[in-house]
């Protein structure tokens, strides 16, 4: 298994190689909705102007650190006929996206982390003072959410040997965790009632929850609530996955091929 | 000038018919543009569920604003968008030639061949938002406010495809990326605020490079009758310039048009 990943790996790195500038141009486009965001907090509440930059340069790193793009590539392939190439080899098709998502997220840590090191020399309100603990909790925190971005969005990519609109409906799920992951506010300042709900949906796990670990807004006990919820969404959505993928396989009636 | 008319008009015809194929796909479309504009009206009540105004305008304002935006969101996706990618994929396969040899503007033929109508949904939902802002604000717009708004909403439009067209155009040098338009929608994302409610550089780029605070913000002032003959005049006199240059830079990128090998 080990060997068969780094061959996975090998072969990931080489093409992201071959769309290096696509990819830095994809990663530009998505900090310019979080930056206009910033602006308008900035302009609702100036003196809290330091705590929104550090929350929504986090927001674009988490969000970086935790995206997902498989529901596309799954729902272009299944549409064409080409991901019959991937279900007769004998290994799960899974793992050339996860090692796909390892190769892209490694690569986004070594452009954004340098660039956040650099920025935070000469504004002092990047810079930040986590215990080691902390910054552990931290890691966990972005792992669990990129798992559960990424699991959601296979799933959904799955769900097209049934449907041919998987897009549009990852739209709609993206567009709701566009509030309740926190990219939209930092989740204190939205109405009492999505707050609540924000705890229970699997969204604000994917990117305000490890932010708010790092800013110290969430105490012990709201980690703790927080690292079992999104371990069970973990769970069924790992579950649900199974079972799509088995049912798909019966469906699937390679179009094209 | 009356004959692109009526090519226009066959283009639309042909887009029509195409997309009548996919009629089933209607329900879903309308479904995903009304859900839209509901999440855009959502995060601006969010903003101002913490204040009373944005970048000095009101909520009612920011909402005929959001409505301007949509509106030319929809022109955009309806005549502008569908085109992008087969652009770059006549370039890289060098089917360019045969829209070359065709006894019609390329420039006009290669924005405006494909037209995706359901899109004109999010135009009448934008109209709609704007009605809805001038409801709650309780402002009839004078015939003088229309007028200008009318002139202005046409040159953001101009603005618009022009913007496009340059970096449409860029499809000469860049072949890799399957798809530019994204560039665009971050640009233009910025257009859907007041641009007061940027700081610094920023507001200087966007008004005065990037104008962003033209296309949607003048519209949306003229219709609250915010506006006066001077900045009208200079939004007209903006699109015309960068007509003019879309149409050079076209023109000067053709040169680099090889063909590929066929």
């Amino acid at each position: 298994m080990i060997r068969k990943y780094i061959a996975l790996l090998r072969m990931k790195y080489i093409e992201m190689l071959a769309y290096r500038l696509a990819t830095l141009v994809w990663m530009t486009g998505a900090i310019v909705q979080p930056l206009i965001t910033m602006a308008v907090w900035m302009n609702i509440d100036p003196s809290q102007s330091d705590a929104f930059l550090f929350y929504f340069m986090a927001v674009i790193f988490v969000e970086r650190m935790t995206s997902a793009w498989d529901v596309w590539e799954l729902d272009r392939e299944i549409r064409e006929g080409t991901f019959s190439n991937y279900i007769i080899r004998p290994l799960h098709p899974i793992h050339w996206a996860i090692a796909e998502n390892v190769v892209y997220k490694v690569l986004f840590v070594a452009i954004l982390a340098p660039i956040w090191a650099i920025a935070a020399l000469f504004v002092p309100a990047l810079r930040f003072d986590v215990t080691g603990g902390q910054a552990l909790l931290f890691l966990a925190a972005v792992l669990l959410g990129a798992a559960l971005r990424f699991l959601l969005s296979y799933i959904c990519g799955l769900l097209g040997f049934w449907i041919t609109k998987v897009t549009a409906v990852y739209g709609v799920l993206e567009a709701i965790s566009l509030f309740l992951s926190g990219r939209i506010a930092p989740l204190s300042m939205l109405p009492p009632m999505l707050q609540q709900w924000s705890v229970f949906l699997p969204f604000r796990y994917m990117i305000g929850f490890p932010i708010d670990i790092v800013t110290g807004a969430a105490n012990g006990h709201d980690m703790l609530q927080g690292f079992a919820i999104a371990s069970i969404w973990v769970a069924v959505f790992i579950i649900a996955l199974r079972w799509i993928w088995i049912a798909g396989l019966k469906k699937n009636q390679a179009v094209g091929g | 000038m009356r004959r692109y008319v009526r090519i226009f008009r066959e283009f639309f015809r042909a887009c029509f018919v195409e997309e009548l194929e996919y009629r089933s796909e209607f329900l879903g479309n309308l479904v995903s543009s009304f859900f839209g504009i509901g999440i855009a009206i959502l995060t601006v009540n969010i903003f101002f569920y913490q204040t009373d105004q944005l970048g000095g305008w009101a909520y009612a304002d920011v909402l005929v604003l959001l409505g301007v935006f949509n509106t030319l969101r929809g022109m955009i996706d309806f005549a502008l968008r569908p085109n992008m990618p087969r652009l770059l994929e006549h370039v890289r396969r060098g089917t360019l030639d045969y829209i070359l040899t065709k006894p019609v503007d390329s420039m006009f033929y290669v924005s405006f061949r494909h037209l995706v109508f359901w899109r004109l949904i999010d135009v009448l939902l934008g109209l709609g938002v704007i009605g809805y802002g001038l409801m709650v604000k309780r402002y009839i717009p004078s015939l003088f406010d229309v007028l200008i708004f009318l002139i202005t909403i046409a040159a953001s439009f101009v603005l618009i495809y022009s913007l496009w067209m340059m970096l449409m155009t860029t499809s000469f040098w860049v072949i890799r990326i399957d798809d530019l338009s994204f560039i665009f929608d971050s640009f233009f994302e910025t257009a859907r605020f007041p641009v007061g409610m940027y700081r610094g550089w920023m507001r200087v780029v966007l008004t005065y490079v990037l104008p962003a605070a033209v296309i949607t913000n003048m519209p949306a002032l003229s219709l609250l009758g915010k506006w006066n003959m001077a900045t009208a005049l200079i939004a007209v006199s903006l699109a015309l310039v960068f007509l003019w240059l879309a149409r050079r830079f076209w023109r000067f990128a053709l040169r680099f048009y090889t063909s590929a090998s066929s």
